[in-house]
């Protein structure tokens, strides 16, 4: 069974579609990288798989693990095993990092009908993969991203998915505005989860990330649908050439 | 609602009949000095959004039955206050000191304090009337607090009341007179409760002097049922150095009116003034606060905010006044407002009135909504909407429980506003 199916996606913000037609097939293991210039609707196509409620669906269908996942609230996508890391995530001055993280994975655990995680557990798998990031375990009781940099926020994110260990994770621009290290940091993070019963789809403007995280699959998302697909040479085709490229490819 | 006025005869026959005792004169004079104004209505500019009628209304029929001498009876009420805060606590019932609970701080002559009823005696002139409703509080006077601290005194724990309105009787006054002598600490938790289904109104006045540096932390609680009417006012004068600290926790009532006024007489003086006022269903409360800076350099910081869901109306009016030569002054006001339903309605006006040259002074206000991204957010990682809403609105109010005056109550506030946040969420 596919991670993710999505089929003839057409979706927008009221009348204004975004997605216009978008079909894309994820198997479980598998790393695909969606690119593609500004304003294509990568972002949207993220936060309509996370169930923003923003964005409206008119037509298509988008299925994970063979479940319907737009019936779902987005809490209950999360806890089915779906993870979006943000391309901006927002400040939350006020709310611990360590409570959101806690309570997010007790919500998960809930609704595997498991038990909420030791106290002491919960610290030291937060503590290992903070070190794993090279973060400072102070980011901890911080409010969640407040006052946090750019790369911060990014690694934060990262820190989040690994903890939660999602089965779909949806990365979106996680590589936008991080110095090398940063990059570096957070490609090692997603390295560490890849495994067979997972999958990643990472959402990028640039190539940069695809150094360090190698993709199984490339997609060129285009006005709102996906004009090409290949495998990571075409990552490299497009660094070279230009997304003008594949834009008139499309429309010839 | 038309206005329903306090009837003047009803209230001089009921003072008439009660027996005489140590608080006779106070309540005469106060009775004369009530007649010229009778209860603030809605056309008052500070009572523009909260009116008194149905606690006018209240009191008419409570007054008909003339009222006899309280006594002070042990109630049993269900609170865990005493045993979640460290503190020396003293009931009040019904506006009547617990004679008991009070014998229990005898001892504390040893560390220069000083606890008293009203009704072991006053000195002339030491119980104020500076608007209607204390003029009212007085002339129903039946007893109420002393206490003072002697100079340079101070205590190990917060001094704690528990206001009890136990439904027996309707309408109760409770007045509270503080001393804090130069160089003297004091540290008060104030926990207004009610039991009994019938609807209670509740009159109180806490007046209090600063000496030069005396300092004194004031912490209100006020948790009474959903049916009760509460007015309270709490009014200090500052003296040189002195410091106050007045933190306020209004989460129950229908209705709720604080009057907190706080005037500077002495240089260097610091008020700071703290709010957290969580409404819902038709709950109405209305913060008013003046401070009037008369001598400068002086300081005083305020910050209020507010959580409403339902049709909660709340008010916020927070005035400081610079009177003519307080240069030096500096004052900061803030409130801030937290809308979770479309018909809730806050009132907010912070003002300043300037009327000297050297100041530093500003104001601000904001209502807004919970930030739809970070509900998302929170969402996106397996929190429900209601946890969600919980974490947001918790943040939004520990801003001001991070500044709490008094640490031992910090822990119960803690889950006292955890638990009143969950019925304000679950009302929807």
């Amino acid at each position: 069974m596919n991670m993710l199916e999505i089929k003839n996606l057409r979706a927008g913000i009221g009348d204004t579609e975004i997605l216009t037609g978008l079909s894309l097939s994820v198997k479980p293991g598998e790393v695909h990288a969606i690119m593609g210039p500004n304003g294509s609707g990568k972002s949207t196509l993220a936060l309509v798989i996370a169930g923003h409620e923003d964005y409206e669906v008119y037509e298509g269908t988008v299925e994970f693990l063979g479940k319907n996942l737009l019936d779902l609230e987005p809490e209950e996508r999360a806890r089915e095993g779906i993870f979006l890391g943000f391309q901006y995530p927002v400040e939350i001055p006020g709310v611990n990092n360590a409570y959101l993280l806690k309570a997010a994975v007790n919500a998960k655990r809930k609704h595997e009908g498991l038990g909420e995680i030791d106290a002491f557990e919960f610290l030291q798998i937060a503590r290992e993969t903070m070190a794993m990031l090279d973060m400072d375990p102070s980011f901890l009781n911080r409010g969640v991203n407040e006052g946090f940099s750019g790369g911060e926020k990014k690694r934060n994110e990262i820190l989040q998915m690994a903890v939660l260990k999602p089965r779909l994770a949806i990365l979106d621009e996680t590589d936008s505005g991080l110095d090398i290290d940063a990059l570096k940091a957070v490609a090692n993070g997603i390295n560490a989860l890849r495994d067979p019963e997972r999958s990643i789809v990472l959402v990028t403007h640039y190539q940069r990330l695809l150094d360090y995280v190698e993709p199984d699959f490339v997609h060129v998302l285009s006005q709102g649908k996906i004009v090409r697909s290949g495998d990571k040479s075409l990552a490299l085709q497009l660094e070279e050439r230009g997304y003008d490229w594949v834009r008139q490819a499309a429309s010839a | 609602m038309s206005a329903i006025s306090l009837e003047q005869g009803l209230l001089e026959a009921a003072v008439t009949a009660l027996p005489p005792d140590a608080l006779s004169a106070v309540r005469e004079a106060a009775v004369a000095s009530f007649a010229a104004n009778g209860f603030p209505t809605t056309r008052h500019e500070d009572w523009k959004y909260t009116n008194l009628s149905a606690a006018a209304a209240l009191s008419n029929t409570w007054l008909q039955d003339k009222p006899a001498q309280n006594e002070a009876q042990a109630v049993a009420i269900d609170t865990e206050i005493p045993e979640q805060i460290d503190a020396h606590w003293i009931t009040i019932i019904n506006g009547m000191v617990d004679p008991d609970s009070l014998s229990n701080l005898d001892s504390l002559i040893d560390n220069g304090i000083t606890v008293s009823r009203l009704t072991d005696g006053v000195d002339e002139g030491s119980i104020i009337v500076d608007d209607p409703m204390s003029a009212f509080n007085a002339a129903l006077l039946q007893d109420g607090l002393y206490i003072k601290v002697a100079d340079d005194s101070t205590l190990d724990k917060p001094i704690g009341l528990l206001l009890i309105d136990d439904g027996s009787v309707a309408v109760t006054q409770v007045r509270i007179v503080i001393e804090v002598g130069e160089n003297a600490k004091l540290r008060i938790v104030e926990c207004p409760l009610s039991a009994g289904g019938d609807k209670q109104f509740s009159n109180s006045v806490t007046q209090v002097v600063l000496s030069d540096s005396g300092e004194l932390d004031f912490v209100r609680i006020q948790q009474r049922q959903k049916h009760h009417l509460n007015v309270n006012r709490f009014a200090a004068r500052l003296k040189r150095n002195s410091v106050l600290n007045y933190n306020n926790f209004e989460f129950g009532g229908e209705l709720a009116r604080n009057d907190i006024v706080a005037d500077i007489v002495g240089e260097g003086a610091s008020v700071n003034l703290l709010g957290l006022y969580l409404a819902g269903g038709r709950q109405h409360i209305d913060n008013h606060t003046r401070v009037d800076h008369r001598v400068g350099p002086a300081k005083s910081t305020e910050e209020y905010r507010g959580i409403l869901n339902g049709r909660a109306r709340c008010v916020f009016n927070g005035k400081a006044i610079v009177h003519a030569g307080a240069d030096g002054t500096d004052a900061s006001q803030s409130n801030h407002n937290l809308l979770l339903s479309d018909q809730a309605e806050i009132d907010t006006k912070p003002e300043l009135e300037i009327y000297a040259d050297d100041v530093k002074c500003s104001h601000g206000a904001t209502v807004g909504q919970l930030d739809k991204s970070a509900l998302f957010y929170l969402r996106s990682r397996g929190l429900d909407k209601d946890q969600a809403t919980q974490a947001l609105t918790r943040a939004f109010a520990s801003a001001i429980l991070s500044k709490l005056a008094i640490d031992e109550c910090h822990e119960y506030l803690v889950s006292a506003v955890d638990r009143q946040l969950d019925a304000l969420i679950d009302e929807e």
